[in-house]
């Protein structure tokens, strides 16, 4: 007996599922499923006895076998992603089918809230994912996967540090508020997909426009991301399933910063310039000698390794799916990680003829530690950038080097390796999300269906923060603080579903129900301080020696709604979606707590029309729709005045604490409604080789919440947000597909792009909305204005520097600027452009100076199979987009005790030396690298983001060692960045200030370049 | 099976109970149950003093003014203070906008006390206090705003009530009244004296301390004498030793008319500590005083020693390791405020018991001296009240010259000299132009004082910009 067999046969013993033997019949069918396109086996097709509900599934090498009894005349083949076939048996005992190229994406299957439709019925914007698009690549979690995979479904990555998984837009940002899309996992309103193994993924719908995710009104308004995962079939034989990858990555690139020599060299430069001392360590030899390249040194090779087996099977009354899955990731900077353990129970169960119930379990433990690389202040990556280039990562002594040597000469800096290695955080989630189902068939076509749902969540985090004497950000006191949090979501939902078709023509399906989700939470945290040792294992509170604080406190949140949806078909020709949702937020007064979210749409299938003869079109449907959403993602209980203790005190030794008013109140705040308009096409050409689609949509957000800038008079209450602000996104988006064939190579070509236009239409009082500040100068990068997109940048212009005194005299941006005539402004110095006339350069003269939101974003892949070979490559790109290199402003800035830029050696040092990169100063009189458009870049990027190439091993070998199938890969992850962005990464995503801020350059953690190889293993 | 079912929903269903949406705020009260009795008032009362530390409130920014002066040198890396230093800065400089809003809700606590504690049923003495402590922290915002600014919005509990706070800024004259008017209710609400557990509330003296200095500012002579001898002849003490007043062992200090309190493990860590010590000490070496305010220094003036650690000085700073000599290096000018940056007895590092001082009778001393001098009376027995603290031989017939010395040197640090130079200025006493553009070496180089623009800072053009046009720049900024 093979190893696998043996596996497989101790598998079967240990999950104990029903014997699932199949019973010996009078006769049997046996056959093979094959793509016609390429001849490739069809995995997974249901092959069903017409008129029963007995049937299997075919293999892993497109094989079934099925037993028949008396009467049992067609067999139905159907498939998601195939057009479903119907074959009469005619006594053969052998029936092969292939599946035609003519398998679109009409005819598949879209999973839709509180139902699924035939693609080919739907009249709303539902974009699909398949399961095996997104599996197998380096990657932590789906989200990632998404990235460039459907029009309009623009997966912003927030820097590339492990774990950290991006943020998902959906057709633009929908407000200012959080505007991530509801993620629902199997029938379970869940928050993040994060959690969910990619792998477990069968597929991932995303219910764009408001036709299609007005049955999750409440929280729809951003778009709404349906996860199924991976099922058992009825009467499949049991499957085995091994994946494994293992893989390198290492750093895509280093900025170029200055050598010892070069750097002392312009430090000693700003002196001279400046008329004062040189400092003496810039004439320190030793000061000369260059040591250490410290991005080399925080940047080293990071491994990704992924383990997921899964089994599945199916009786003719249940069926399951089991998986369990390991991946561990180390990031390129030392120290980093995220390692998650995962665990899947499916399972369906049918208990006579007309009840079914099923089941979903995930159990995950996901671990990370979020190393800082957000802060201008001490980010690990800033400070590598910036930390001297003569001092060695290590003394002679052994001990770590530092900056004490002269704080006030060499930066306040730590040793970032030393930072990075004297870490110990982690934060640790464990995740419990289940759901039961039940479907009863209470006369033909009305179903009741009931989902109980459960999402529970624990978070703990800790981090201890070591005694540091010896680097100059010194740390006198150690301390542990350890976090625990614990969620956990009740979800009930009851729903009748009827479908009818009368007379032929008319068909009819609904869907009523209500629902109800809470949302308890309940946490607490506790410091201590006072280590007396600090060695790994006595790093526990017990050992501190004195109290820091602790906090506590409990939440709650509720949601109850009642849903309703209708669909008529008239002759497959015309389709009407009525859709209708009532919600109720706990978040709100009773008075404005509930709110009514209708959406309708209807679609034209022109191609059915007698009249419509064009022979290359295939297909053709236009689709309208129209309808509101909502979303009441903000702080509880702002319609009250909150009063709460406010801080600690002591008169004397008497310690005492302070209550007062946290929070003005705002009674009438209620839901932000968002109302969307769609008009969609939708086209199958060339005997349905080319498949088209095209979707214009206008959405505006109405009442989005804004808690308006606090006018200082008010003190430091916390102000509610207030039902204000309008937002409007619209846009164009278009899918491309294609797939022939070419002797024995057969190919398939997609494409995708959306372009987005988003402005905010009102905010308060024609003011804007201010965002994080960059640094120790707390530079203002990033505004939200009226009639302009979200965070635009904001600053002043430049043109290029002075010469010559005479320059700086004669010029009338600063003719009645004081510094002029205070011998302030030097050549060398930047030329700001004085805007509003006034003869001075004063807040007055910023303005508008780039826009981080891509004018396109877009995705493409090609796959191609020749005999066993296959070679896919997935491109994505944003184009039409700008960077604010906040990272180059500090950097080529001479006025930080900080190593600089290389390029910072091509300054302005003599008339005509450079026009772009100041003199070296250590005055900031000019504020040369304040806020400008000196520092503004084309973040454009294409990145061939995925190149797999594969091997399967034929049907023969593999059986031969006893597989029924055998695949091995490898897979590149950010192979090819095509650039003009002089950053680490042009993909910097939102940092320190959710949708107020994006693409600011913080030296944010970059995404790596990683290499896997991996196999697939099926018996 | 499906009944089974159906019982299971029914149950699931009836589980869904009416107030499904109804959320309670745990851990927190309302209006509706917060305002009950002497205990809710005590709470709130305490709520004014917690922020008074916050790192950008005293605990930095709030010292950070008196780097105009000819003191101290800003040191540290913030860009905006360089510019404050140079007076090259612009409106919208961080430093002016940093507690802005603090202040502002110190005075919205005090509003809050001032409306709804005279409602409740309580013990007359103890809301007398309460309310008293409400008026004296906003008129010592009131107090701190009239100093940088000038004019800002005045909100009162009248503004809270009709919820209009975004206001035009008050005249100087409004202003000036608002103070004295806060500092009268508090000087006739606090107590004289507190007991041993309410050390640090304000008291009578603490309120007329700061009449006292409004009136010198005003230049209302006699009544800056008036209140400046409530304080001399009452029970606040000068300490006997001045360097007491700076040690964090010593509690009751009757010389302490308000400090902010500290205290290690419950209160905020000292902030200012962190600001003022030496880099290499585990401090952040901001605010360094310079060689020419040492040299103000009589020989034999003790106060030198406690106000500021210079080359050659032995102080054990810990955490490892005894005494050790300070250096050249550990600051750009060779000192550090000792008067803020205190080290633990245990040897363990800094002292985070420090309370942060705002006022002190000595202070009071000269300005009684100063009011005297300047309407034409003697004032040599105040001056040398605090000379004689220090050792020093009595003057006679003092002059301003003896009392701009004596303040110079007894308040060093203490966020009193660019204020007092601005005051002497406008008095014609002094030239502060001329003053700070003496070359005073590589930490104090010659800087240009604009008269009058720079008597007061800008108002921040944040606060300006959220105004839609209520709030309108100060002169010569706009």
């Amino acid at each position: 007996m093979s190893l696998p067999s043996m596996l497989k046969q101790v598998i079967a013993f240990v999950v104990c599922i029903a014997s699932f033997q199949q019973a010996m019949a009078q006769t049997s069918v046996t056959g093979k499923v094959t793509d016609q396109s390429n001849g490739a086996p069809v995995p997974n097709v249901s092959v069903t006895i017409k008129g029963t509900s007995r049937g299997t599934a075919t293999n892993i090498n497109g094989v079934y076998v099925l037993s028949l009894q008396n009467g049992d005349a067609v067999l139905v083949f159907s498939s998601a992603g195939y057009e479903t076939r119907e074959i009469a048996v005619n006594g053969k005992s052998t029936i092969d089918v292939s599946f035609s190229i003519s398998s679109t994406k009409l005819s598949e299957v879209v999973v839709i809230g509180y139902g699924s439709q035939s693609r080919k019925d739907v009249t709303g914007a539902v974009a699909s994912v398949k399961g095996e698009q997104i599996q197998n690549l380096p990657v932590s979690s789906a989200t990632q996967a998404l990235q460039g995979r459907a029009a309009g479904v623009n997966v912003v990555r927030n820097g590339g540090s492990p774990g950290n998984t991006g943020s998902i837009r959906i057709r633009g940002t929908g407000t200012i508020n959080n505007a991530e899309p509801l993620v629902v996992i199997d029938g379970i309103p869940a928050g993040d997909l994060n959690s969910v193994n990619p792998n477990d993924i069968a597929s991932i719908e995303i219910l764009k426009d408001a036709s299609a995710s007005a049955i999750y009104g409440t929280r729809a308004a951003n778009g709404v991301v349906i996860v199924t995962t991976k099922r058992g079939n009825f009467e499949q034989p049991m499957r085995v399933s091994l994946n494994t990858y293992t893989g390198r990555s290492q750093a895509r690139k280093t900025l170029e910063v200055l050598d010892a020599a070069s750097l002392s060299l312009l430090k000693k430069e700003r002196y001279v310039n400046d008329n004062i001392p040189v400092a003496s360590e810039w004439n320190d030899p030793n000061n000369l000698v260059q040591r250490t390249d410290w991005q080399n040194e925080l940047f080293g090779r990071g491994t990704t390794n992924n383990i997921d087996l899964s089994v599945s099977g199916g009786s003719a009354k249940s069926s399951f799916m089991i998986s369990g899955g390991m991946y561990d990731e180390k990031g390129i900077i030392t120290n980093s990680y995220f390692k998650r353990y995962s665990m899947r129970i499916n399972s369906d169960h049918k208990i006579g003829n007309k009840l079914k119930i099923g089941q979903s379990l995930q159990l995950t433990r996901a671990t990370d530690n979020s190393l800082n690389t957000l802060s201008s202040q001490d980010g690990l990556i800033w400070s590598a950038v910036r930390f001297m280039p003569f001092l060695p990562v290590k003394n002679s002594d052994g001990t770590w080097s530092s900056s004490q040597g002269s704080p006030n000469q060499y930066g306040d800096i730590n040793n970032p390796i030393f930072t990075a290695n004297s870490v110990d955080s982690r934060n640790t989630n464990t995740r419990l999300l289940a759901n039961a189902n039940a479907e009863y068939e209470i006369i033909k076509g009305l179903k009741l269906k009931a989902n109980l749902g459960l999402d529970g969540n624990h978070y703990q985090g800790r981090s201890f923060n070591i005694i540091v004497s010896d680097q100059t950000r010194g740390n006198a006191r150690n301390s542990l603080s350890n976090n625990f949090s614990e969620s956990y979501s009740l979800l009930g939902e009851y729903f009748l579903s009827y479908s009818k078709v009368l007379g032929g023509l008319h068909k009819i399906d609904a869907v009523a129900g209500y629902t109800s989700q809470t949302f308890d939470g309940d946490y607490f945290s506790a410091v201590k301080r006072d280590f007396p040792n600090e060695s790994m294992e006595q790093r526990y509170l017990d050992a501190g020696q004195n109290f820091g604080s602790i906090n506590g406190n409990r939440t709650y949140d509720a949601l109850q709604s009642a849903f309703g949806r209708f669909n008529y078909d008239f002759d497959k020709r015309y389709l009407l979606t009525a859709t209708f949702r009532a919600d109720g937020s706990s978040k709100f007064a009773p008075e404005n707590r509930w709110g009514y979210f209708p959406a309708f749409s209807a679609g034209w299938r022109i191609s059915n029309e007698k009249f419509f003869d064009v022979s290359f079109i295939n297909d053709l449907k236009l689709t309208a729709g129209w309808g509101q959403l909502g979303n009441q993602n903000v702080s509880s209980l702002q319609y009250l005045a909150l009063i709460g203790n406010v801080g600690q005190y002591s008169f004397g030794t008497n310690d005492v604490t302070g209550v007062a008013q946290r929070r003005l109140p705002n009674y009438l705040i209620s839901w932000e409604t968002a109302e969307m308009a769609n008009l969609g096409l939708s086209a199958e050409m060339f005997n349905r080789s080319l498949q088209v689609n095209l979707n214009y949509f206008d959405k505006t957000t109405n009442d989005m919440l804004l808690a308006p800038p606090t006018i200082g008079t008010v003190g430091r209450l916390s102000i509610p947000d207030k039902n204000v602000g309008t937002l409007k996104n619209s846009g164009f988006e278009i899918d491309l597909n294609y797939n022939n064939k070419i002797g024995q190579v057969s190919y398939r070509v997609g494409g995708n792009a959306a372009f987005i236009k988003n402005k905010v239409v009102k905010l308060f009082d024609g003011n804007y909305i201010g965002s994080s500040a960059y640094g120790r100068m707390g530079q203002e990068i990033s505004r939200t204005y009226e009639g302009m997109p979200i965070g635009i940048f904001y600053g002043w212009k430049t043109n290029g520097l002075y010469q010559t005194a005479q320059e700086i005299s004669s010029d009338v941006n600063i003719k009645n600027d004081s510094r002029r005539t205070d011998g302030l402004i030097q050549p060398g110095d930047v030329r700001f452009l004085d805007l509003n006339g006034d003869g001075k350069i004063t807040e007055a003269d910023r303005t508008t100076i780039g826009s981080p939101h891509p004018k396109m974003v877009y995705g493409f892949n090609t796959d191609f199979n020749y005999k066993n070979f296959d070679l896919s490559l997935f491109f994505l790109g944003n184009a039409g987009v700008e960077i604010y290199n906040a990272d180059r402003m500090q950097g080529i800035d001479p006025t930080y005790p900080f190593n600089m830029y290389a390029e910072t050696l091509d300054r302005w040092n003599g008339p005509n030396t450079s026009n772009t990169i100041p003199r070296m100063t250590t005055k900031r009189n000019n504020l040369n690298h304040r806020t400008s458009d000196m520092f503004i870049e084309n973040g454009s990027f294409l990145r061939l983001k995925n190149l797999s190439f594969g091997y399967t091993l034929d049907e023969k070998a593999a059986s031969r060692i006893g597989v029924d199938r055998l695949r091995f890969y490898v897979t590149g992850q950010n192979v090819l960045t095509f650039t003009k962005y002089s950053g680490l990464d042009p993909e910097l995503g939102y940092a320190n200030d959710g949708n107020r801020q994006i693409n600011v350059d913080y030296a944010q953690y970059p995404q790596s370049r990683s290499w896997i190889l991996g196999l697939n293993v099926t018996f | 099976m499906y009944r089974g079912l159906m019982i299971v929903m029914t149950i699931t269903m009836m589980g869904c109970k009416k107030d499904l949406l109804d959320s309670t705020p745990y851990a927190q009260a309302t209006s509706a149950n917060f305002w009950r009795n002497a205990e809710d008032a005590v709470s709130a009362a305490n709520a004014l003093y917690p922020l008074l530390g916050d790192e950008m409130f005293f605990g930095h920014p709030e010292q950070a003014w008196d780097i105009c002066s000819d003191d101290q040198w800003r040191s540290g890396d913030w860009g905006n203070e360089q510019a404050i230093e140079d007076f090259t800065f612009d409106a919208s400089n961080d430093q002016l906008n940093w507690n802005w809003s603090l202040k502002y809700e110190e005075i919205s606590r005090a509003n809050a006390i001032i409306i709804n504690v005279p409602k409740i049923e309580m013990d007359a003495n103890l809301r007398n206090r309460i309310l008293g402590e409400a008026y004296f922290i906003r008129g010592l915002m009131y107090w701190h705003f009239y100093k940088i600014y000038g004019q800002v919005p005045i909100i009162t509990e009248e503004n809270v009530i009709s919820n209009t706070y975004n206001v035009p800024k008050a005249t100087i004259e409004q202003m000036e009244a608002r103070i004295e008017t806060d500092f009268k209710e508090a000087a006739q609400l606090l107590y004289l004296q507190n007991d041993g557990t309410n050390t640090g509330r304000p008291t009578k003296g603490a309120a007329w301390g700061y009449l006292s200095k409004l009136y010198l500012y005003k230049k209302d002579f006699p009544n800056a004498i008036l209140y400046g001898n409530n304080v001399i002849n009452g029970s606040y003490k000068l300490l006997n030793k001045f360097s007491d007043n700076f040690n964090a062992d010593i509690i009751e200090n009757s010389e302490m008319l308000f400090s902010i309190q500290r205290h290690r493990g419950w209160t905020e860590e000292n902030m200012a500590t962190w600001y003022y010590a030496p880099r290499p000490w585990d401090g952040w070496g901001f605010q360094e005083p310079t060689d020419d305010l040492a040299s103000e220094f009589e020989a034999g003036d003790p106060r030198l020693k406690a106000t500021m650690a210079s080359i050659g000085d032995v102080i054990t700073p810990g955490p490892t390791g005894g005494p050790v000599v300070y250096t050249a290096g550990l600051n750009n000018t060779g000192h550090y405020f000792r008067k803020h940056a205190a080290f633990r007895v245990e040897g363990d590092g800094l002292d985070h018991d420090l309370d942060i001082p705002l006022l002190r009778t000595a202070d009071i001393y000269l300005v009684v001296a100063e009011a005297k001098i300047r309407s034409g009376q003697n004032g040599d027995g105040e001056i040398n009240a605090v000379r004689k603290r220090a050792g020093l031989p009595n003057v006679t017939n003092a002059k301003m010259s003896n009392l701009i010395h004596e303040r110079r040197v007894e308040l060093a640090g203490e966020n009193e000299r660019h204020i007092d130079l601005i005051r002497w200025d406008k008095a014609n006493i002094v030239n502060i132009v001329a003053h700070y553009a003496i070359n005073r070496g590589q930490w104090k180089p010659g800087r240009q004082f604009q008269r009058p623009k720079h008597y007061y800072f800008a108002l921040p053009q944040r606060q300006i910009d959220l105004s839609n046009g209520v709030l309108i720049q100060n002169p010569n900024y706009k």
